[in-house]
């Protein structure tokens, strides 16, 4: 795909999602304003908040014929073992209108203390995934700015407390949910030539300290430093109108823009609402939106540093339903470059042949169509969920993912629910070409073959 | 028959003043059989939304005409009655079913010395030297005081 062609479709997209709902048919909660704005004149100087998520997952997938394990047969964010409790997120925020006589002004502050990608990946016990300032002085353009999501999937952008499974799609977990190549780790030349990555470990390896997870830096959590200028409209018949375009560093979570490039991100969506407020309203958004931007790779398998810039592009439409007792959402996403494979580069590591191929210039997508039926004058809600996700596009190991997730949810309260989710998945190499059709250990699915269900129970609490 | 027409005319005389001076008797000399006066000093944000259903509820739960409800903001509370607060919508809707806002005026001072500029008002709002002394004055009249 061109350069800018990614861009252009998300445009093209966009164009042509706002024609249609113009057209006349077309809520669902809009996230730029529920994250980025306070009710005016009636926001709090600083409302506490936040919430926890406990789980217990286990992983039904075999070991290669090896008894080599790679991550999608183990329980991040350690990717050492295929049952346990966790506590995946645990976050504190504050938010509001520091002078709650000024509606202009407010601010929002996240903190995450749960062990997942985000303190693991980077080591810390805490880690601030939100603190922004939004300015909202200029009709039409309130201006948001510092550390917070940015404008794009549904599943990414959404509040995560609200999200109605426990894991994400592999399409979002894969092309949104970055991993920044480890700046750190520095193989020794020769040390895993076929790959150029870690992996696949034996249980024993893996006790013995191997680690197939050597990230560096904290995921990017579908968030990035810089400025935003967004707003909503109301453009009549119960029709509301949102964009934002945005400018980060492209780092993430983390304070730096490393590669001294900036991202671009532009999203647009209009909404039917139905009623409600919060992020349980009620209506049918049809979204586009698309990223652009660059990263930093050192992809050869020897001990210089010699770091290549590569596009990283990324762009994605869909739909969103919401009116009880029904639930339903589509979306697709493409990507462009820096397609994470790996578990410490966006390389490609499930054969043992570097020649087939590398995710840092390669492209990938995916969509998914889930829907969820709140079971009327109960509290159980069921939910169903198919995703797949083509990666290494077009190149001799392309694989594709498909999975499943079932799920049922119990509603104790509004602010409390149990959610039980079980995973499907079908991972193969689909390319029809060798390394997809060759023997034994040479073809990716030696290691992917053996991926098989997970089942999931969790407890959110939000407070 | 001179008694006649001045007994007439005192009528009419009458009822053309309980006319005219209507607006001001439902204030201060209302007919209504219930009076509620509801009080909002808070930050809290919550406490707009109760306010709001309270006077909601209170319309649903009598004959119309026989309950008068008045809202006096003042302090932070005043914020409900910013043009721009996130319920207008059901102000201007109470508003029209009768519920009066009445807004501090000393609050709003104070506010427009901090902002440096007096803070729009929701059209609904009727403003008073001092929230405080409206409240007393309604309570004297024999208003339910009620503080959410």
């Amino acid at each position: 795909m061109g350069e800018n062609k990614q861009f252009k479709r998300a445009l093209i997209g966009a164009a042509c999602t706002l024609a249609f709902a113009a057209a006349g048919t077309a809520h669902a909660a809009n996230w730029l304003m529920l994250q980025g704005t306070e009710d005016p004149a009636a926001a709090s100087r600083a409302e506490v908040w936040g919430f926890i998520q406990a789980k217990y997952e286990k992983d039904f997938s075999d070991p290669n014929a090896a008894g080599g394990f790679v991550p999608p047969k183990l329980l991040g964010p350690e990717l050492d073992s295929q049952d346990g409790f966790n506590i995946n997120r645990a976050r504190i925020g504050v938010r509001g209108t520091g002078f709650p006589l000024d509606s202009r002004i407010n601010y929002f502050v996240l903190l995450e203390m749960g062990n997942n990608g985000i303190t693991h990946d980077g080591g810390a016990f805490a880690k601030l995934t939100d603190a922004s300032v939004t300015l909202n002085h200029i009709p039409g353009a309130r201006v948001r700015a510092g550390l917070f999501k940015t404008p794009g999937a549904e599943e990414g952008l959404q509040a995560i407390h609200v999200f109605d499974y426990i894991n994400f799609t592999e399409v979002t977990n894969a092309l949104l949910l970055e991993r920044f190549p480890n700046k750190n780790w520095t193989e020794a030349a020769g040390s895993n030539a076929a790959t150029g990555n870690v992996g696949p470990f034996t249980e024993a390896q893996l006790q013995s300290g191997a680690s197939l997870n050597t990230f560096d830096s904290p995921i990017g959590a579908f968030r990035d430093v810089g400025v935003q200028v967004f707003d909503a409209f109301d453009v009549g018949n119960n029709w509301e109108v949102s964009y934002a375009a945005m400018i980060g560093n492209g780092n993430g979570i983390e304070f730096s823009n490393s590669d001294g490039e900036y991202d671009t991100y532009l999203y647009l969506s209009a909404e039917k609402k139905f009623g409600g407020k919060g992020p349980k309203a009620e209506g049918l958004k049809f979204f586009a939106w698309g990223q652009k931007g660059s990263r930093l790779l050192d992809k050869t398998d020897d001990s210089t540093a010699n770091l290549v810039s590569y596009d990283r592009d990324r762009a994605g439409v869909g739909v969103k339903y919401m009116k009880k007792p029904f639930r339903a959402t589509v979306e697709y996403i493409a990507a462009d470059g820096m397609i994470f494979v790996g578990p410490d580069k966006p390389n490609f590591y499930f054969t043992n042949n570097t020649a087939h191929g590398n995710g840092a210039d390669a492209e990938a997508s995916g969509w998914y169509a889930e829907g969820g039926w709140y079971i009327p004058n109960t509290k159980f809600e069921l939910d169903a969920r198919f995703d797949t996700y083509t990666s290494l596009e077009d190149r001799v190991n392309q694989f594709r993912f498909d999975k499943w997730t079932l799920g049922m949810q119990y509603h104790f309260n509004p602010k409390t629910r149990i959610t039980l989710n079980y995973e499907i998945r079908d991972f193969e190499c689909d390319s029809g070409k060798a390394p997809c059709t060759s023997a034994g250990a040479l073809t990716p699915d030696y290691n992917l073959k053996g991926v098989g269900n997970k089942v999931g129970l969790q407890l959110t609490a939000i407070f | 028959m001179l008694k006649f027409f001045r007994s007439t005319l005192l009528a009419i005389s009458s009822l053309l003043f309980i006319s005219v001076a209507t607006p001001a008797l439902s204030a201060d000399h209302s007919l209504a059989d219930y009076k509620y006066v509801l009080h909002i000093s808070d930050m809290d944000p919550s406490k707009q939304e109760l306010i709001l259903n309270n006077a909601r509820n209170l319309l649903d739960a009598y004959p119309p005409g026989d309950v008068e409800v008045e809202i006096v903001a003042y302090g932070p509370g005043l914020r409900l009655m910013f043009a721009e607060n996130v319920n207008a919508q059901r102000i201007d809707s109470l508003s029209q079913s009768g519920v009066r806002f009445t807004a501090c005026g000393n609050t709003l001072k104070g506010m427009a010395k901090l902002l440096g500029e007096e803070p729009k008002l929701n059209a609904a709002a009727t403003v008073v030297p001092g929230g405080i002394v409206r409240i007393g004055e309604l309570v004297k009249q024999g208003y339910i005081y009620v503080k959410p």
